[in-house]
């Protein structure tokens, strides 16, 4: 169980990073990306491929994260002064002549056959105490700084209706709850790591707490029932959100922490992940949040107007696309890590589409939304991948067609009930020009 | 050349123009939108451009910001040819022009409307703002930058709106604050596109005093307009456009009573 979740935190971080890239472009520059995949190909195969012949991990890694963002100079020079259209139509392009390469050049890449055994980062880190304490140190910090974000997003939710009582009373007085609920979810990590069945742990960590969140807040009340139906769903969703992904968040965080302490390659590189995502985040923010990205906000809304006050748009659209690019192959790198085994079936078209779906399902234009996203899609698929056995009588090929359906569907309802996704602002949809 | 400039005094020869374009022309595919058009725009002055509904007005902006590039002609701004830069170094020279429809950035704040236009900031280059976005040389640039942007929408009376998104304004608030846009980048000239259109008449008022009082304070203007009262208001001298095609140039008053231009309006 703490393997799975292990993994389970290294795809959510991976793919966080890979959309992060992606949110870069689209959400905040309006760059229609549908080849992002190619960035994340050429950064795991050149990371792997330099590796394996001695360069050492981390130029490797830089290296492919280089060419991740010349690829993007060249997309970019190529098709940046043409209508947006022709970015989409060239980087599906892009992305496929970089698969059918690394298909076909078979005295570089091995084809089908795919790249093994290259050298993975800390797998040989034997940590004394002092060095595990430390990792669990900065672990204990990034979670922290990022359970406290969330909950500064809980509590600061607009009263939309001007409902009461307001959110922020709720989520004040529900803070004992979520305390709690960490605790007994320390608990259950630990009686999940003796060996309890996968199914019965899923149930507690998506079911239960979803209920006990949103219900608990209300029971401060004389008449519970009432005040729970005085709130706007908006509210409730949030509440049921904020609760899943801190139970999500907590078991990954006590599940990499048992990995440092009896030190394992994946709990290394869960490590390494989080640190990297947390700085690639850090960063995103402090340029979106400069001059600079506000130059890109104004081009994502209107070329034009940038132009005339004199911004240089085609540059900062090849920056934008050479940073996301960059960013991306850095999470082809940690893709390769953890997949210890890379072939060109594992670079397909999907992966781009996935990452559109974490980006406008957290919100486009929003980096907490991107990692939110991220971290929905994989524990829906996580969710399901367990929960569906046990509720539906059917075989692993529908039940497989089934969970995608699902997907499809909840992209479909959440697009007409939240066309802005989870952390989209609201306002901006109905502005018009 | 038809137009009489040589008869007025006040002419190229004595003062340098700040603009000047010479044999404009421009046709997609089969129609020939400008026609070797001339122009010029003095220090100091506001100049207006008129002409009937398809005559070539809008396309000649284009073409003078190269948002469309000419297939024949030249620009000369600031005794310098623009026709070959880029628009956004044109915008870089002091040139910046506005929209027919007024363009802000709706989802962006009112204020950030405002911050976007400044020229030449250290944190909007990558290099600068990639490792320490927040260095004192920045953060003390978008202050001063903010004190400048609240002091102009002081001036357009927008202030009360600092914060708001700049898509919830009015059509005609919009029209204030592109102008106060196009401000905000420290311009010689300013190119207005109908600034009076689809605005009440208060707003229109208000719109021309500050066109008055920025020229005052030496910010030179083109304004394209159809209602006559703010040309006769405003302007020092006006270009006519018809057809594309150069009609005639000359005083607010010459141009109302000439026979070409009431011809070109109303027909035979």
């Amino acid at each position: 169980m703490v393997g799975y979740l292990t993994s389970l935190a290294i795809f959510i971080a991976t793919y966080a990073l890979f959309s992060l890239g992606l949110n870069l472009q689209w959400g905040f520059t309006g760059l229609i990306n549908f080849g992002h995949v190619a960035f994340l190909t050429l950064g795991a195969y050149v990371t792997v491929l330099l590796s394996l012949n001695g360069v050492p991990i981390i130029l490797a890694t830089a290296a492919g994260g280089l060419c991740a963002a010349l690829l993007g100079l060249l997309i970019g020079l190529s098709t940046l002064r043409l209508r947006e259209d022709y970015l989409a139509i060239v980087t599906i392009g892009v992305a496929e002549v970089v698969r059918l390469i690394a298909l076909n050049e078979e005295w570089l890449t091995k084809g089908t056959r795919g790249v093994y055994s290259y050298p993975l980062p800390l797998d040989k880190l034997a940590p004394n105490i002092a060095v595990k304490l430390g990792m669990i140190g900065i672990l204990a910090g990034i979670f922290g700084m990022g359970l406290w974000q969330l909950w500064k997003w809980v509590s600061v939710l607009p009263n939309e209706d001007n409902a009461v009582p307001s959110v922020r009373r709720l989520t004040r007085s529900s803070l004992p709850f979520f305390v709690g609920y960490g605790l007994c979810l320390t608990v259950l990590a630990v009686i999940l790591w003796l060996g309890f069945s996968v199914d019965f742990g899923f149930l507690f960590v998506a079911v239960v707490p979803l209920a006990l969140g949103v219900g608990i807040p209300y029971l401060q009340f004389k008449q519970p029932i009432a005040h729970f139906k005085q709130q706007p769903w908006g509210t409730h969703g949030a509440i049921a959100i904020a609760t899943f992904t801190f139970s999500v968040v907590m078991m990954a965080f006590w599940a990499d922490v048992l990995g440092l302490w009896d030190y394992t390659y994946k709990a290394g590189l869960m490590w390494l992940l989080v640190v990297s995502v947390a700085i690639v985040f850090w960063r995103l923010e402090a340029l979106v949040n400069s001059p600079w990205g506000r130059v890109l906000k104004a081009i994502r809304e209107d070329e034009d107007v940038a132009k005339a006050l004199g911004k240089n748009v085609f540059r900062y659209k090849l920056q934008s696309l050479m940073i996301g690019g960059a960013i991306a192959g850095l999470a082809g790198s940690f893709y390769a890590w953890q997949l210890t085994f890379i072939n060109p079936d594992g670079f397909i078209s999907l992966l781009t589409f996935q990452a559109w779906i974490i980006v406008v399902l957290g919100g486009s234009g929003n980096n907490v939304g991107t990692l939110l996203g991220s971290l929905i899609f994989w524990a829906y698929d996580a969710a399901t991948r367990f929960l569906l056995p046990v509720l539906l009588p059917l075989d692993d090929a529908r039940l497989g067609a089934f969970r995608v359906m699902v997907i499809g569907l909840l992209m479909i309802v959440l697009m007409m009930w939240r066309p802005q996704g989870i952390l989209g602002k609201k306002d901006e949809l109905s502005l018009g020009r | 050349m038809s137009y009489p400039l040589e008869d007025n005094p006040m002419t190229a020869s004595q003062l340098s123009p700040l603009l000047s374009a010479n044999g404009l022309c421009k046709s997609f595919g089969g129609i020939k939108a400008v026609q070797n058009v001339t122009l010029e725009v003095e220090q100091g002055k506001i100049v207006g451009l008129i002409g009937p509904n398809g005559a070539g007005k809008t396309t000649l902006f284009n073409l003078l910001c190269n948002f469309i590039s000419p297939d024949q002609g030249s620009v000369l701004f600031d005794g310098k040819p623009i026709h070959t830069m880029p628009c956004h170094s044109i915008a870089l020279q002091g040139m910046v022009r506005t929209f027919q429809v007024a363009r802000v950035l709706s989802k962006l704040s009112v204020l950030d409307n405002l911050l976007l236009a400044a020229p030449h900031q250290t944190g909007e280059k990558l290099s600068n703002t990639w490792v320490f976005a927040q260095r004192p040389s920045i953060v003390n640039e978008e202050k001063r930058l903010r004190n400048r942007a609240a002091e102009i929408l002081e001036s357009v009376g927008l202030s009360h709106m600092i914060h708001a998104y700049a898509g919830s304004l009015s059509g005609g608030q919009r029209k204030l604050l592109e102008m106060g846009r196009a401000l905000m980048t420290n311009p010689k000239l300013i190119l207005l596109d109908e600034p009076a259109a689809g605005v009440n008449p208060t707003l229109i008022k208000q719109i021309c005093e500050h066109v008055k009082i920025w020229n005052q304070q030496g910010i030179t203007f083109l304004v394209i307009e159809h209602n006559m009262e703010v040309i006769m208001s405003l302007c020092d001298r006006v270009w006519v456009l018809a057809e594309g095609q150069n009609l005639m140039c000359g005083t607010p008053t010459e141009v109302q009573s000439n026979a070409k231009v009431l011809e070109a309006y109303l027909g035979n």
